[in-house]
């Protein structure tokens, strides 16, 4: 008991162990509630709720309509579940940093890369999620809801989809990184 | 309203195992790219293989049924996960 309480505190798990915690969730997901788990949809169902309130028109097409209806659907609820999972996982061990002064950017490798500015980090940062948000509405899911959803149900899709992701990150990644890599 | 509520509890479990992983952190998604530190891999790959058996061993039993299968569309599947890889390096999501 006192050497699970323990592993509960550390900050980095074996990624071993926290992926079998991953599987049992997925699992849990289709059993208990018929889903699957995923990301990037909530953000798209939400965008579409702000969006027909906002610009009706606009937003009265095919994708909209069919593909990802807009509402407070179980994904939206998941991702609210994903932000205290995570904030409970990083109380556990110690490092939440709520309120902490370099909470928004503290991360050292960064830093080297692209310099110590938190405006950067921001403004990169909203520019990938823009990138990520916009491939994963054409691929139909995210890591999360494609890669590790879709492929734990041997859905051919994830696996094109993770070979894509690798193959331009790894490109991506000596770009950024050049003589470092 | 169950159906938010275990999504919430599901929710939970996911975030922590990822926090728990390190994949809230900007240096461990690029890392994998870089071929320094596979943990993402390790992770995602460890969480296929246990849903993967579990779910099919349930299956087996008739237990559960699955739900929709993510569509495959080989041309969007690929661009989308290629323009992924651009946004995740980026981003370290």
């Amino acid at each position: 008991m006192k050497f699970i309480l323990n592993y509960i505190r550390k900050e980095t798990w074996s990624p071993y162990v926290a992926g079998v915690l991953l599987g049992v969730v997925g699992i849990a997901a289709v059993w208990i509630s018929d889903s699957l788990l995923g990301a990037s949809g909530a953000f798209e169902n939400l965008a579409g709720l702000i969006g027909q309130a906002a610009a009706p028109t606009l937003f009265d097409n095919m994708y909209f309509n069919f593909i990802m209806p807009p509402g407070i659907t179980v994904g939206v609820i998941l991702l609210v579940g994903v932000f205290f999972g995570g904030m409970i996982g990083a109380a556990t061990s110690g490092t939440l940093k709520w309120g902490k002064k370099d909470a928004v950017n503290s991360d050292t490798q960064w830093k080297r890369i692209f310099g110590a500015q938190t405006w950067k980090r921001w403004l990169l940062a909203f520019i990938g999620a823009i990138i990520l948000e916009y491939a994963a509405g054409i691929a139909g899911g995210c890591t999360s809801g494609l890669a590790i959803s879709g492929g734990m149900l041997l859905a051919p899709a994830a696996f094109l989809f993770i070979a894509g992701m690798f193959a331009s990150g790894i490109v991506t990644a000596l770009v950024i990184y050049r003589k470092n890599y | 309203m169950t159906n938010f509520i275990t999504a919430l509890v599901l929710g939970g479990f996911f975030g922590f195992s990822l926090n728990k992983a390190g994949l809230t952190k900007y240096n461990k998604i690029v890392n994998v790219f870089r071929f320094t530190d596979m943990a993402v891999l390790q992770f995602m790959m460890t969480a296929l293989v246990v849903a993967m058996s579990g779910l099919f061993a349930l299956r087996g039993l008739g237990l559960i049924t699955f739900p929709a299968v993510p569509a495959t569309y080989v041309v969007g599947n690929i661009v989308g996960g290629l323009l992924f890889g651009v946004g995740m390096a980026l981003t370290g999501f």
